[in-house]
């Protein structure tokens, strides 16, 4: 098994392009040390149709309201941050909002994953290859990189990218891996509900043996951390 | 007077039947759209039933009718399946619920 880096084809040039815009570093920064209260009020706002902040502090009393944390306190300031950070994403057209939807999860699964691993154990849209194997067209977002210990990870906006390509290529990799007698870890990252997620799966019949689900709510875990409740 | 909590469910499990309308042009995720109504009323409801005593605030009210109403705003069908997932997520935490 060897990691090599995805072509340098169009869609690299441009995805790579929206990874750079520094409003997906700021995301992922916001939300890589945010609770999981604060990364539903990103996803909501990012997928929703108002751009006012008054509406959005409205609909989360508990990120902003009267038992909210004090005004002027670290919390809020990062509630109020994160907000901000999410009405840029959305105040965006259609299709930037998405591509740039895409490209936060990656840059926070890539951060959170430092936070365990080590910058140097990480990277980006990288091909997984095996002997006598043919190369999968699409690059892994993120992969994790050590001796005897790789991760692969895919990662989604939402539930609904959850689909049986996805799975299958997964599921492909960590079996190509075992038969090379090395162990690779397949992991699904989804910014959404593991609700969702798991009713998105259930329909799937591609195997899911040793495929892992980190969701919204267990986002930590890619750091090292014990995920909090909602909320805390 | 502010709405209890089981009204507030049944309002925002009303907002979901919304979002499903709003996607219906989508056939080949109208499963899954069927899929998520049914867990994610099913959890509001629970709240509702766990909550029937706790008296109505109308901060919480605010939020709930301000979430339904952006569930109404949505008009495209891809939006609405993913507000679908997290409409529901947020109103659990706007009434202090664990969003699981």
């Amino acid at each position: 098994m060897r990691f090599q880096d995805a072509a340098r084809d169009a869609r690299t040039v441009v995805y790579a392009g929206v990874q750079a815009d520094p409003l997906v570093a700021r995301a992922a920064e916001l939300l890589a040390e945010a609770r999981p209260a604060q990364r539903i009020l990103a996803r909501a706002v990012m997928n929703g149709e108002s751009t006012a902040a008054e509406g959005w502090q409205d609909a989360f009393p508990t990120l902003f309201g009267a038992a909210a944390a004090e005004p002027g306190s670290a919390e809020r300031a990062r509630s109020e941050a994160i907000l901000g950070m999410a009405l840029a994403v959305a105040g965006r057209g259609d299709q930037s909002r998405s591509q740039l939807r895409g490209a936060i999860v990656e840059a926070l699964t890539e951060r959170l994953l430092v936070g365990r691993v080590g910058t140097e154990a990480v990277r980006r849209e990288r091909r997984i290859l095996f002997d006598g194997v043919a190369a999968e067209i699409h690059p892994y977002d993120v992969t994790v990189e050590r001796p005897g210990a790789a991760e692969a990870y895919d990662c989604k906006w939402g539930a609904r990218g959850i689909n049986a390509d996805v799975v299958h290529q997964l599921d492909d990799a960590r079996r190509h891996a075992a038969e090379e007698g090395e162990r690779l870890l397949p992991v699904l990252v989804v910014f959404d509900a593991r609700r969702s997620c798991e009713v998105r799966l259930a329909r799937l019949t591609a195997p899911r043996e040793g495929l892992r689900l980190v969701s919204l709510e267990t986002l930590d875990r890619l750091a090292g951390r014990r995920p909090e409740t909602v909320p805390a | 007077m502010a709405a209890t909590i089981p009204e507030l469910m049944e309002r925002a499990t009303d907002a979901l039947i919304t979002l499903a309308k709003t996607a219906e042009p989508l056939d080949d995720e109208q499963q899954y759209v069927r899929d998520l109504v049914t867990v994610w009323s099913a959890r509001l409801r629970t709240v509702g039933v766990a909550r029937a005593a706790d008296p109505g605030r109308a901060e919480l009210d605010t939020a709930v009718e301000w979430l339904a109403g952006e569930a109404g705003r949505i008009a495209d069908p891809h939006r609405a399946i993913d507000w679908l997932s997290t409409f529901p997520q947020a109103v659990l935490v706007a009434v202090g619920e664990d969003a699981l």
